[in-house]
């Protein structure tokens, strides 16, 4: 390697090869994704997260919810992603088109949240979710730092925790969250991919049939 | 002060100030790193720990020890030992000493301002990528100052024909701004959309280990091995074939995270068959070094410990890459197991061999203490084999579970904290470890300042007389 600017030049190439191969080539793909017009619903899909959900997204960011939960529920034949009720059919990319920070994840020390408020038989409710994040569960460490102990005069605040027994509050106070866990459990309420579109749709079908006929 | 090309100790006090500004603060932030990896690591089996600071909780944890990590400690060693190497190897002088020197307070400046903003929740929240957006630019102009050196350095060197040390060097100085520069363009500044933004990341994050780190950590190898024993490496003809199947497949296998998901499939197609291609890259390194094995010395242990971590990761990547295995291991604790041992077990250990053979050199006096380095190289070496090893356990444990149906993660949690225990054990290790490095230097360095106060400047034959 005398050649010092050849040299030069065949890094240049072949990063700039990787770059153009992996990161345009999937760009090209998946760059122009459209939402998806259902005729027979009269609306399209997926639906743009409400505003206090989308700063909901910058609280889950912030704290690195991330490091324990993903938000992929992988296709049927991969993984146990149905089995364990995360979500029907696969997670596809049109899902993630108007998140501005898609918490996409790669560790599960903690369960997956793609579909987390279409959880069937019943989800997670706002009042489930803020106890969750007051108390922790498991190895899932309590935020209390998102909560405040406030003092109350007269009438207690319709967000308080409606908590009893050792974990009451001192009479004349009351747990409240604050803005940033109302945010984060709108977002969290907000996960939800009911919609079946199309490009889910075939490789649910054929994996299942394929199974079936390996029963 | 001589100009002679074989006086190659002038070379070395000349670029004492800046190169131990850096080795310095590397270790700092090495020990840094190690408190908050332990914070981390008891929060996997204890998760009150700390729970109440929002500064502290596990994701920013885990950010901070990763950034401090990467950013810090391994960015500041590999920088200092690569510009010294480039100019060993280049028979000059180095020039543009100030350059690195303040791109070198800036870099640090820089890596402190991110982890402030991490621990205030501004990570950029991508793997490796945790660097705030607001730091990012700081942190990208200050290492442009530090390549300053090194780019003089290759370009004036003596002989036109390069050594594999100085292309290893070279490529790394030169990649990690086109990459970092890419990806702060594509994730901050014009974000791309939906699940692309993984997709980046995940090429970003391989491309920083392979194409800055590694080649960081193996130019520092094919430094030392043919300096310490005396001997031609063996396949030498070879290295190059090694070196630019790692410049163009390297980068490619970043997506061998991205199977399963809302990804197009052929992005992990590719990334695992660039795994295997990349195995050619591992035998032709592991061919060229394979001496080290057995030889003595400090530099040399640490030198074939992370050889075989590195060739162990590669092979590593290759299996796990696999869809019949990644089915097993993806999201679990392998994935970390995985990134310690090419961090820690590969490039850090290799930045520790060059840490020992350079820091005499520089300072033109054997280590302070000969215990601390018996010390460090023990609970190291211990440390990093136990880490890997628990949380590979860890994982393989967790992943079985996910594997069923509707997994309790109280259970997970509860079958796992034996390991999970094993590696915080081992992250106080591998602290007290880093401590002991610390020490050594911080003494050795000091003894430099204390013989200068004696105003008798270290006269280059009594250098060779320590050093020979």
């Amino acid at each position: 390697m005398k050649n010092g600017p050849l040299f030069f030049l065949g890094l240049f190439a072949s990063l700039t090869l990787s770059f153009a191969g992996v990161v345009l080539l999937a760009n090209h793909q998946l760059g122009g994704l459209t939402p998806y017009f259902d005729d027979g619903e009269g609306k399209s899909f997926p639906d743009r997260t409400p505003g206090i959900a989308a700063r909901g997204q910058l609280v889950y960011r912030d704290l690195g919810c991330i490091a324990c939960h993903t938000q992929q529920v992988r296709r049927p034949g991969f993984g146990a992603d149905q089995a364990q009720g995360w979500g029907e059919r696969q997670s596809v990319a049109r899902d993630y088109i108007f998140q501005a920070y898609p918490q996409v994840g790669w560790s599960r020390i903690g369960p997956d949240l793609t579909n987390l408020a279409g959880r069937k038989p019943s989800a997670l409710d706002a009042e489930d979710l803020m106890k969750l994040l007051y108390f922790g569960q498991g190895s899932m460490p309590a935020y209390s730092f998102l909560f405040q102990n406030v003092k109350v005069a007269g009438q207690t605040p319709k967000s308080a925790l409606k908590l009893t027994g050792r974990s009451a509050p001192a009479p004349g106070h009351a747990i409240v969250p604050t803005e940033r866990a109302q945010a984060l459990v709108a977002y969290l309420l907000s996960l939800n991919t009911a919609y079946d579109y199309p490009e889910s749709r075939p490789v649910v079908k054929t994996a299942a049939k394929a199974e079936a006929a390996h029963k | 002060m001589s100009t002679d090309s074989n006086d190659s100790s002038a070379i070395d006090t000349q670029a004492r100030g800046p190169l131990l500004l850096l080795l310095g603060a590397g270790l700092l932030w090495l020990v840094m790193s190690g408190v908050l990896a332990l914070v981390a690591s008891i929060q996997l089996h204890t998760p009150s720990f700390l729970a109440d600071c929002a500064w502290f909780t596990y994701g920013r944890a885990q950010a901070l020890r990763e950034t401090a990590f990467v950013y810090g400690w391994l960015a500041n060693a590999g920088l200092a030992l690569g510009l010294w190497i480039l100019a060993r190897l280049g028979g000059e002088m180095m020039r543009a000493g100030n350059w690195v020197a303040v791109g070198g307070i800036f870099w640090n400046l820089g890596v402190a301002l991110s982890l402030i903003g991490i621990a205030a929740g501004d990570a950029s929240g991508h793997t490796l990528f945790q660097v705030p957006a607001y730091t990012q630019p700081l942190l990208l102009v200050a290492y442009g100052a530090m390549a300053v050196a090194g780019i003089l350095a290759w370009s004036g060197r003596r002989q036109e024909a390069a050594f594999a040390s100085q292309w290893y060097v070279f490529a790394a100085l030169f990649l990690f701004p086109w990459l970092f520069s890419v990806a702060q363009v594509t994730l901050v500044w014009f974000p791309v959309r939906g699940v692309l933004q993984s997709i980046v990341a995940g090429w970003f994050a391989q491309g920083l280990y392979s194409l800055w780190l590694a080649p960081l950590a193996l130019a520092c190898a094919y430094y030392l091995l043919p300096k310490v024993t005396g001997r031609v490496l063996p396949a030498y003809p070879f290295a190059k074939v090694g070196f630019w199947t790692l410049a163009v497949v390297g980068s490619w296998t970043g997506g061998r995270h991205l199977i399963g998901g809302p990804f197009p499939a052929w992005v992990a197609s590719l990334s695992i068959a660039a795994c295997s291609l990349l195995l050619f890259h591992y035998l032709v390194v592991f061919l060229n070094l394979r001496n080290v094995i057995g030889s003595k010395g400090t530099a040399m242990y640490f030198t074939s410990f992370g050889l075989l971590a590195y060739v162990l990761g590669g092979v590593a990547d290759a299996v796990v890459s696999l869809r019949g295995v990644a089915v097993q291991t993806q999201f679990t604790f392998v994935d970390q197991a995985m990134q310690q041992l090419a961090l820690y077990g590969a490039i850090s250990m290799m930045f520790f061999a060059g840490l020992y053979f350079v820091v005499p050199r520089l300072v033109g006096k054997t280590w302070a203490s000969a215990a601390l380095v018996a010390g460090h190289t023990t609970l190291a070496s211990f440390g990093v084999a136990l880490l890997v090893v628990a949380l590979a356990v860890a994982g393989v444990i967790q992943g079985h579970a996910l594997l069923g149906d509707a997994a309790k993660f109280a259970n997970i949690a509860a079958a796992t904290r034996p390991w999970m225990l094993a590696a915080t054990a081992a992250q106080t290790v591998l602290l007290l470890a880093n401590l002991m490095l610390l020490v050594n230097f911080v003494q050795t360095v000091a003894a430099l300042a204390s013989s200068r106060i004696g105003s008798t400047p270290v006269s280059t034959p009594a250098l060779k007389a320590v050093l020979s």
